[in-house]
């Protein structure tokens, strides 16, 4: 036991140390077959169990604007919200958990035209992709959405606690991109970032995954519930809309859920190999 | 460096598996769940229902799944159909994170925020604006139904914290008191003080402790004891707030 715990520390150690800008963004590391705990204690949707998995190939990055668009130039491919004109997109001033439908919203313009499209985003997340979006890119790219279960053992990267660091919040923001305002009323670009940063602007976890907290939700296979709806669909992680006073699904044992229709530009997707 | 993360991460998950302890997660009672539900079941109003549902079921039946009413069936309805359509049909999407697991014992807490009634869904900003340019007319049919059926649905709840309802507060006190068992009633209280910045809730322990303590998990899952004496406190703070409101002649 000491010297697994002593390699475990060694190999957390270089981690931390393993510089920001040196991440390939997109390679996957290998979770091997194993039994994991997962969930929380008193999580009514998420109970603290173990459960086993296959190993499993799981992107260190959320798939970027760059990505997507190789998808759309090979395939013609038209998102939901390109279709329907009804991406929910933000703008500061809104009150909490309100979006603003924009039919000029979609993931070349994830908050609308007015406020830019993403030429000088293309390492940032997709967003304003809804889960059938995602899923067609995933069928395309020939890999998959990981199961809710295998995000969360790839976020935990061992922990047992809250975060993958431990239950101390006010580290979150060395690992991700949330909203640390009050409220929505005004903008918050405390961290560098109002909307979506660059895919692994922060620390990764000590397996190496970049933005499992904060940035965007990931969409997740797998249902919370057996008799819930075919529409309702899962994701993961908190975006950088997320505030501790609000919506605080920045974390490992939260799961959020959305229509599979429906295109937020704080929802994007991370993707794990086939 | 790829060998030696998947090394740490074979060598993690080993550590894992050794340093777990069995831990017997509490579940969450049947009580509990029948309260989960009463929380999030919305009032059907009656006024033209019928015909409202049917058109909703036409919506619904579209190729692409549309969540809007169009505009000619729309208009076609009087304000009071609007008004049934309105609040059982939600025509845009809900954010990710605004669904709150069942808590422990929920029937036994004062939440600091209202549940989410509508799933997937939530009103769209034509459903904000029909609230709040007809809001007088809402807050009639909102009292109407609510004295008929001695319930506030979730519906309800949310519209009347979204238009300011707070001409209402006598009617949710004396709804509340009837069996004190809605404990979102007295959520609303707490939100229409805390809309209104009502100085003695907003320098009170409870709003500190719902709404303003910096280092708390999130006020979305606050809650107060649902004991006696805060039931009291919240309707006592909440009649004089009333009392306090400039009178309408």
């Amino acid at each position: 036991m000491g010297f697994l715990k002593n390699i475990s520390a060694l190999a957390l150690l270089i981690c931390c140390f393993y510089p920001v800008q040196a991440q390939d963004k997109s390679s996957y590391i290998l979770v091997p077959k194993g039994s994991y705990w997962i969930g929380k204690k008193q999580h009514g949707f998420n109970p603290r169990r173990q459960v086993t998995v296959d190993s499993f190939y799981i992107a260190t990055c959320e798939t970027t604007n760059r990505q997507f668009a190789a998808f759309v130039a090979a395939t013609g491919y038209i998102t939901d919200a390109e279709r329907r004109h009804n991406a929910l997109v933000f703008l500061p001033g809104l009150k909490e958990f309100e979006w603003h439908e924009d039919s000029t919203a979609c993931w070349r313009f994830p908050n609308g035209v007015s406020v830019g499209g993403i030429d000088q985003k293309m390492d940032h997340p997709v967003t304003c992709i809804s889960y059938n979006d995602a899923e067609a890119y995933c069928t395309w790219a020939g890999v998959r959405l990981p199961t809710l279960e295998e995000w969360e053992i790839a976020s935990r990267a061992g922990a047992a606690t809250d975060y993958f660091f431990g239950n101390d919040r006010s580290l979150l923001g060395q690992y991700a991109n949330i909203w640390h305002g009050r409220d929505h009323l005004k903008a918050d670009s405390s961290d560098g970032y109002m909307y979506t940063a660059p895919v692994g602007s922060f620390r990764p976890n000590p397996w190496g995954l970049y933005d499992v907290y904060g940035n965007v939700f990931e969409f997740c296979s797998g249902k919370v519930l057996a008799d819930e709806s075919a529409a309702i669909v899962h994701a993961r992680g908190g975006s950088w809309w997320c505030s501790s006073a609000s919506c605080s699904f920045f974390n490992s044992a939260d799961i959020g859920r959305v229509n599979r229709r429906a295109s937020f530009s704080n929802q994007g997707f991370r993707v794990a190999k086939r | 460096m790829k060998r030696i993360v998947v090394l740490f991460v074979f060598v993690a998950a080993h550590t894992i598996g050794f340093a777990q302890e069995t831990e017997d997660y509490s579940q969450i009672t049947k009580e509990t769940l029948n309260y989960e539900e009463y929380r999030v079941k919305i009032t059907r109003p009656p006024y033209g229902l019928e015909k409202v549902l049917g058109l909703i079921s036409r919506i619904k039946e579209t190729e692409d799944e549309n969540l809007v009413l169009n505009q000619k069936d729309y208009m076609a309805l009087s304000l009071r159909e609007k008004f049934t359509y309105h609040m059982i049909h939600p025509e845009t999407y809900s954010q990710n994170c605004d669904a709150t697991p069942p808590v422990p014992e929920s029937e036994k807490k004062i939440f600091g925020q209202l549940p989410d009634g509508f799933n997937d869904f939530s009103w769209s900003e034509r459903q904000g604006k029909f609230f709040d340019a007809n809001r007088d007319s809402v807050i009639a049919l909102m009292s109407e139904s609510i004295n008929r059926s001695n319930r506030v649905g979730i519906n309800y709840k949310r519209a009347i914290a979204d238009i300011n309802g707070r001409e209402m507060i006598p009617l949710l006190i004396s709804t509340y008191n009837k069996d004190h068992k809605d404990k979102d009633i007295l959520t609303l209280l707490m939100l229409l003080m805390k809309n209104n910045e009502y100085t003695p809730f907003m320098t009170s322990a409870s709003y500190k402790k719902l709404y303003a303590a910096p280092n708390q998990e999130s006020s979305y899952r606050a809650y107060l004891v649902g004991n006696t004496a805060n039931e009291e406190l919240i309707i006592q703070r909440a009649t004089a707030f009333y009392n306090g409101l400039p009178k309408k002649h």
